[in-house]
């Protein structure tokens, strides 16, 4: 059987999808069922879909400096629709100094250029797992 | 499980959530869906369930954009639904769900809801869990649901089975009459249509279409199936019969340039209107083809609990071999253990 499902997307304007693309393809290729949905979408285009799409995680990437807005309404809209319980992970360029506030909102892990494939398969796993066994004892 | 049918059914605020994921259950253990059959025969069923295949890359994903553009503007208020497929891969059993980004603009509709699937190592074009996925989709007050395949091309034409009416879509550049000839998928679309009507060829590819059609006997006088009397057909059979005999319908269209699509809905609403009885007749026998299936499914696992393993197996095999008992007679003596547990 397949890992989880997890969405991928780009929110705002920006459109450099190299990252969202080579994310994807790891993920697919550490058994993932990855649902790209592209570049250029809004929080709530990409809340809707991943709702629809019963995703575990979402994982947004961003390389216009628009994150602590745009992730803080991924994380705003997802409350809304009662699917707090969708990890929400990002990447891009996303300042060291902005990280700590991110996670203080909600975003699970913040992947940075540099980061190793093998570091974002683990944690994307502990966190699904995590997940899991939260939602098994609900 | 339960409480999410009755959540996808209420209409409220999480009910296309708790479809997906009574899909996502459907998905991981199709044997389930049987579960579900107590009561299902009171599910809402959409209305029309159009499935879409075709090879890889001839735009079927922007077709179906399309569609529920124009089905919109149509139906103001309709729920509509897309299962989309995708291939799994099968070396990491991973996949890329990649049908979804061409129909992003219907995002923020709430009433269309759009559920990708990986076809999870299954052949023909599907996934194990589709059939319980349509029922979902159904369940939850979709109008019109779209089934698009894992675009394989030749003779992955399981959405036949599946859906109400086939659409395959064609598109200029993927070879001549004589590959078109070879395709499985000839014989079983009920309208086909030619994508990519902006693009150079388009009226070549039309022309050859209609003459590979008409070579095959789908245009005019029907072959009849001789190998079978028509008394003893099966539903699938007759449904064969009857696509040789009825001409199909041709669309030109462009997903793109926004060509041939309003034609193409009253195309597929007018096809559906005129097969109305048959697409009725042809559900009601694949309930009852997969609750017989179901129903011997439990029997035989019933039976197999009890067949044993290892040292009680092996003890039974040899009195088969030895003739001590026939296999008939064992099998009963099995099935009266079974139900006395």
């Amino acid at each position: 059987m397949p890992k989880a499902r997890v969405l991928i997307g780009k929110p705002g304007l920006d459109g450099h999808d190299r990252g969202a693309k080579y994310v994807t393809h790891l993920l697919r290729d550490a058994g993932y069922e990855v649902i790209y949905t592209g570049i250029r979408r809004s929080p709530e285009q990409i809340v809707n879909a991943a709702v629809q799409e019963d995703v575990a995680a979402i994982g947004l990437s961003l390389l216009s400096g628009a994150h602590n807005v745009l992730f803080k309404k991924v994380i705003d809209l997802l409350k809304e629709k009662g699917a707090e319980d969708i990890i929400v992970f990002g990447g891009g360029t996303i300042p060291e100094k902005d990280i700590a506030g991110l996670k203080a909102m909600g975003i699970k892990a913040v992947f940075t250029p540099g980061t190793s494939a093998e570091t974002i398969l683990k944690t994307l796993e502990t966190l699904i797992n995590e997940r899991q066994d939260k939602l098994a004892t609900a | 499980m339960r409480h999410l049918v009755a959540q996808a059914q209420s209409g409220g605020i999480g009910a296309v959530r708790a479809a997906s994921r009574l899909i996502s259950l459907l998905e991981d253990d199709p044997t389930i869906l049987p579960e579900l059959f107590g009561g299902m025969g009171k599910w809402p069923e959409p209305r029309m369930i159009v499935g879409v295949t075709g090879a890889p890359g001839v735009g079927k994903s922007s077709l179906v954009d399309s569609l529920l553009v124009a089905w919109r503007k149509k139906y103001l208020t309709s729920r509509l639904g897309v299962l989309a497929v995708d291939p799994s891969s099968p070396f990491t059993g991973g996949a890329v769900l990649g049908d979804r980004v061409r129909m992003m603009q219907h995002a923020n509709d709430e009433n269309i809801f759009i559920r990708s699937l990986a076809s999870r190592g299954h052949l023909g074009g599907l996934t194990l869990g589709i059939k319980g996925a349509v029922r979902v989709m159904g369940l939850v007050g979709c109008d019109i649901v779209l089934i698009e395949t894992v675009g394989v091309g030749q003779s992955e034409v399981e959405v036949a089975g599946v859906a109400d009416m086939t659409l395959i879509a064609l598109a200029p550049g993927g070879g001549d009459g004589i590959q078109m000839l070879k395709a499985g998928l000839m014989e079983a679309g009920d309208i086909f249509v030619v994508n990519k009507a902006d693009r150079e060829g388009a009226d070549k590819l039309l022309a050859e279409l209609s003459a590979t059609l008409a070579l095959i006997g789908r245009s005019h006088a029907p072959t009849e199936l001789t190998a079978v009397a028509p008394d003893e057909m099966t539903l699938s059979q007759r449904a064969a019969m009857r696509r040789r005999k009825s001409k199909p319908f041709i669309f030109k269209a462009s997903a793109h340039a926004g060509i041939g699509i309003d034609e193409l809905v009253e195309g597929l609403e007018g096809w559906s209107r005129v097969n109305a009885e048959e697409i009725r007749a042809r559900r009601d026998e694949a309930i009852r083809d997969e609750v017989r299936k179901a129903i011997l499914e439990s029997a035989r696992r019933k039976v197999d609990n009890v067949l044993g393993h290892n040292g009680h197996f092996s003890e039974k095999v040899e009195n088969v071999l030895a003739g001590r008992i026939g296999v008939s007679a064992l099998a009963e003596q099995l099935m009266r253990t079974a139900t006395q547990q």
